[in-house]
């Protein structure tokens, strides 16, 4: 039987089931809090957890149809014809027991493809479309992103559901019209004219390169065009659709014909007022279909109460397909329409909802105060919004779905934080939400807790209580650092400190800008935050630091493919300082070939694609007449540089800085060799598995890597408050951070980065051959920016905070630091009181991001042996919450290796 | 055209997902391939619309009459027309 690595790691003293602080009971240990939703709630839940991800065509056949009229038409005006007609045709679906309707499409988890984006991916294989796709770069995403093979994910096809992207289901017969609306978008979408005109790049075959061999994730102009932001509820919460209709109208009369000093986009507001007609009009239709929708069952129901629920439904969507929120029901119902018709705009993830708690108190002030609603039944709405938001699917790539978000969506709830004066802006449904969150346990919205020193010891607990349910949030996220980031940022557009303060988090945990807007409601004023800056989502994304460095060692070379990617550097690299100056060349020249070749996409997709939806709801988009193409909004430097790997690259530079320089116990060129040789072992491919656990040394070895694999296993490792490793981590933040705002956005503002793997440490892991830190061919980084690797951590956890902490986070968007804890360390209130004063640590300590995986990792391994056991169980990977069964394996392999904090 | 019809033919079922649905009247999740009952309420589909003019050669595919291109649009049997202001059951 070949020695696994398993094997070698116990015998190097640093098992893969490290437990750090104690041992973990021999039993398996459940989480502490248990609780659960309303009867109406769990029912539907019931349903939910036997859905399978579902896609039509409808939305895009009525968009498809409408745009093919008009090809005479002003841009953006023929996008809203097409909005329009696909909203006006949608068919609405109310499943029995809702009390919050409406959805994506026609199904509980529904979407559908948008080959307006990218048509490629839908195409069989053997169709000659797809034949095309596969010679782009992103083809090589999908290859290597596998999806967890259970829950909702229609992974293989059956029956007569066919599997698209290895995720969604669509009915086989509806497979002919798929193709027939893509290949009407064959040359016209953001990919194939972005792909067109990216290529007269300079440098292009270098970006080719890059997305061949995986060194860069994905291309965000036409995959996620939108998203990691903070959406804005204000207008149609104080306008209502018939007035902003009439605002809208009034507006484009009074802009008509004008240029008012703008000579080049000044007449430009004419259509853009036209366009967001169009788009309200269509919005309004939705929910009048809706409405009709529960009248016809109203008038069918024959059961009393239900029959009433249909009535009030029909009701509320009624006045609210022409009027503005007048209680906590409908200003409810009203967000959750809203955000849902700004995700079927387009390709969207991490469209978060914001402070919502704080965006609904006025309603939910008033209506306990009169009497109209109780907190219970504001209770089952927020266990029933859970739902809602989790049966959100984005429909893209299985590179893209699988290899980045592992199905998830990010539609993040932040809450905490400061209000416009800057006093502590926790209210009681704040709380509430909180509770829901422990009520129904489920992925979305994931909780970001912004926090700051102001907010109440008892709210800070009621996090700890969530967490302890091993849901993975709250996150918890410092509120002083992002704001420091934000007025860096965003000072230049006219930031001010009070405006900071609206901040939340966008996507998983993107610092996003936000703003603070009037409210009136029954002659009170309230001031809501909510977004008011462009996506986070957009840049250059994904960048694998590890295989960057892989071919900084083999002088431009990926070793998995075999393809010069970068030319020759041609150096001896016979110092570490010349080492890491080429990586920094190599670096640079990756992200300044994909920023220019990310502005092209994003330009095609301004011009052709814009958001007329979510520009209409951002502000300064309505006053202004200009929509996020012309920079409406009010902040629009968000362009950023997100990196995977950061550990894992921290780690083999140590090695290599400590073996190779200092030490001088092996040659560069030794090392190399053991490295190409995967130290020994059967490749991932052989072992059919890029699991850590499963890696196999080869039958046939000789040993002669064991010593030098040893010794890589032992150098220097980040999370150990060892300063070896942690100035490598400090030089690299010292450099990446500064050097980002040296690449300028289409919008012409300078980068950031943003430090977030999300789930690319395994797909981009899968496509890297072994590392200097010992880390073997194929498996998957260290997860987050900032988590140890997996058993690396071995001084305790504050060891692990001081590590990565050793550099200024505010100069970063944001960082990410996930550990996992067994249920025993932190059980009663004293356990609570003991992690609190942990996160508190790390955020004094400056740290902007930490969260929690409760979890005993005996539950993890019978879950991944018996998946049909643990459909609800969720764990938080990167920066959200996933159900364990939709989540890749080597992701999964990562959390089971992960050091187990028993104590802290 | 002849089809023979199902649960997902109906305008009682709500479709939870590509498999399964929900029965308005029942108050009961049902395959949408079962057969349909005698709470059967036809559900607007374009394949039962007066406008759809199937496409001998290609299965599953047709023009909607009503579209006011040239050529005509396409259409495709099992769409749902429940929001189409052209539909004209046959």
């Amino acid at each position: 039987m070949p020695k696994t690595l398993k094997d070698v790691l116990a015998e190097a003293g640093t098992p893969m089931d490290f437990e750090s602080g104690g041992h973990s009971p021999k039993e398996m240990v459940d989480r502490e809090v248990k609780r659960e939703p309303h009867p109406r709630v769990a029912k539907l839940k019931e349903i939910f957890m036997d859905t399978l991800s579902s896609a039509n065509n409808e939305f895009p056949y009525w968009y498809t149809r409408e745009y093919a009229l008009h090809d005479t038409e002003i841009p953006v005006v023929r996008r809203a014809m097409s909005l329009k007609s696909a909203f006006a045709h949608s068919t609405p679906v109310i499943y029995p027991g809702e009390l919050l309707v409406t959805h994506k499409a026609a199904f509980f988890r529904g979407s559908f493809p948008m080959p307006w984006l990218s048509e490629g991916y839908y195409m069989a294989k053997e169709d000659e479309l797809y034949l095309e796709a596969l010679k782009h770069g992103s083809a090589s995403a999908d290859e290597h992103s596998k999806f967890g093979q259970g829950g909702g994910n229609v992974t293989k096809s059956f029956g007569k559901v066919i599997s698209i992207a290895g995720k969604f289901g669509m009915r086989q017969e509806e497979i002919p019209a798929l193709l027939r609306l893509a290949k009407a978008w064959v040359g016209k979408s953001v990919d194939d004219l972005g792909h067109k005109y990216e290529q007269m790049v300079p440098g292009y075959e270098v970006k080719e390169a890059l997305m061949r061999n995986l060194i860069c994730m994905f291309d965000s102009g036409y995959t996620l065009p939108q998203g990691r932001e903070v959406i804005n509820y204000y207008y149609p919460l104080e306008y209502g659709i018939d007035g902003l209709l009439d605002m809208a109208k009034e507006l484009k009369s009074k802009v008509a014909g004008r240029a008012d000093g703008d000579g080049i986009k000044g007449t430009n507001r004419l259509f853009n007022y036209e366009a967001i007609i169009l788009s309200l009009e269509g919005l309004k239709t939705w929910f009048e279909n809706y409405a009709k929708e529960a009248r016809r069952l109203e008038a069918m129901e024959k059961e009393v109460i239900q029959k009433e629920e249909y009535a009030q439904t029909a009701a509320r969507l009624e006045w609210l397909s022409h009027g503005k929120p007048r209680t906590f029901r409908e200003a409810f119902q009203m967000i959750l329409t809203v955000h849902l018709a700004v995700l079927n705009e387009d390709a969207i993830s991490g469209m978060s909802p914001g402070r919502i708690a704080q965006v609904l108190h006025p309603y939910f002030e008033q209506d306990i105060a009169n009497g109209t609603i109780t907190e219970d039944e504001v209770m089952e709405l927020l266990e029933l919004y859970r739902l809602s938001i989790s049966s959100i699917d984005c429909f893209a790539s299985t590179g893209v779905v699988g290899g980045v978000l592992s199905g998830n969506t990010f539609n993040t709830v932040s809450i905490g934080g400061l209000n416009k004066s800057g006093g502590h802006a926790v209210n009681r449904l704040e709380y509430m939400l909180l509770e829901a969150g422990l009520n129904n346990p489920m992925p979305q919205p994931t909780l970001a807790l912004l926090y700051d020193e102001k907010l109440p010891e008892d709210f800070l607990l009621l996090a700890m209580e969530c967490i302890k349910t091993g849901v993975g949030y709250p996150a918890f996220m410092n509120g002083q650092n992002a704001m420091t980031f934000l007025m860096n940022q965003y000072g230049p557009e006219g930031m001010t400190s009070e405006e900071a303060r609206a901040w939340a988090i966008g996507g998983c945990l993107e610092t996003s800008p936000c703003c603070w807007k009037p409210l009136h409601l029954n002659g009170k004023e309230y001031f809501i935050p909510g977004g008011a800056g462009q996506p986070t989502s957009v840049g250059v994304h994904f960048l694998a630091m590890p295989k960057i460095l892989e071919t900084v060692l083999w002088n431009g070379v990926d070793q998995r493919t075999g393809e010069q990617v970068f030319a020759p550097h041609n150096r001896s690299l016979s110092t570490y300082d010349e080492l890491f100056d080429q990586f920094k060349l190599y670096w640079q020249e990756t992200v300044h070939v994909l920023a220019l070749t990310n502005n092209v996409q994003h330009d095609i997709w301004r011009k052709n694609n814009m958001a007329v939806i979510t520009s209409m709801l951002k502000p300064d988009c309505l006053d202004k007449g200009h929509l996020i193409d012309e920079k409406g909004y009010r902040y629009n430097a968000t362009f950023n540089i997100e990196t995977a790997g950061t550990i894992t690259c921290v780690n083999s530079l140590a090695a290599i800085k400590q073996l190779v320089y200092e030490d001088r116990t092996v040659s560069l060129d030794e090392l190399k060799t053991a490295v190409k040789d995967n130290f020994g072992f059967k490749t991932a491919k052989e072992v059919d598995s890029f699991s850590l656990s499963d890696q196999q040394q080869r039958e046939d070895g000789t040993g002669k890597w064991d010593k030098l694999h040893f010794m890589c296993l032992q150098a220097p490792k980040y999370g150990n408050d060892d300063s070896f490793a942690d100035e490598i981590l400090l030089d690299w933040e010292n450099f990446l951070c500064p050097d980002s705002k040296n690449y300028e956005s289409l919008y012409a503002h300078p980068m950031y980065p943003c430090q977030i793997s999300v789930s690319t440490h395994g797909a981009m892991g899968s496509a890297t051959i072994a590392s200097g830190d010992g880390r073997l061919a194929g498996t998957t980084y260290a997860d987050a920016s900032l988590s140890a690797f997996p058993g690396t951590d071995r001084n305790g956890v504050y060891a692990l905070l001081n590590s990565a902490t050793v550099w200024d986070h505010t100069q970063s968007q944001n960082s990410q630091l996930n550990i996992k804890i067994h249920p025993s360390a932190i059980q009663g209130p004293s356990g609570s009181r003991k992690l609190l004063d942990l996160i508190q640590a790390y955020m004094r300590k400056g740290g902007f991001h930490i969260q929690f995986n409760v979890v005993d990792t005996k539950v993890l391994k019978d879950a991944q042996a018996n998946p049909q056991n643990y459909r609800d169980l969720m764990v938080r990977v990167a920066g959200f919450t996933q159900y364990w069964v939709e989540i890749g394996k080597p992701v999964q392999d990562e959390l089971i290796a992960r050091t187990e904090y028993e104590g802290i | 055209m002849t089809t023979k019809l199902s649960c997902r033919d109906c305008h009682n079922f709500a479709p939870i997902d590509v498999v399964k649905g929900m029965c308005h009247v029942t108050k009961t999740i049902l395959l949408g391939d079962a057969e349909q009952c005698s709470d059967f309420d036809l559900m607007p589909k374009c394949k039962h619309c007066t406008q759809f003019k199937a496409d001998t050669k290609t299965v599953e595919m047709g023009i909607c009459q009503a579209s006011t291109m040239e050529p005509k649009f396409f259409a495709f049997p099992d769409m749902v027309s429940v929001t189409c202001e052209s539909y004209q059951q046959n």
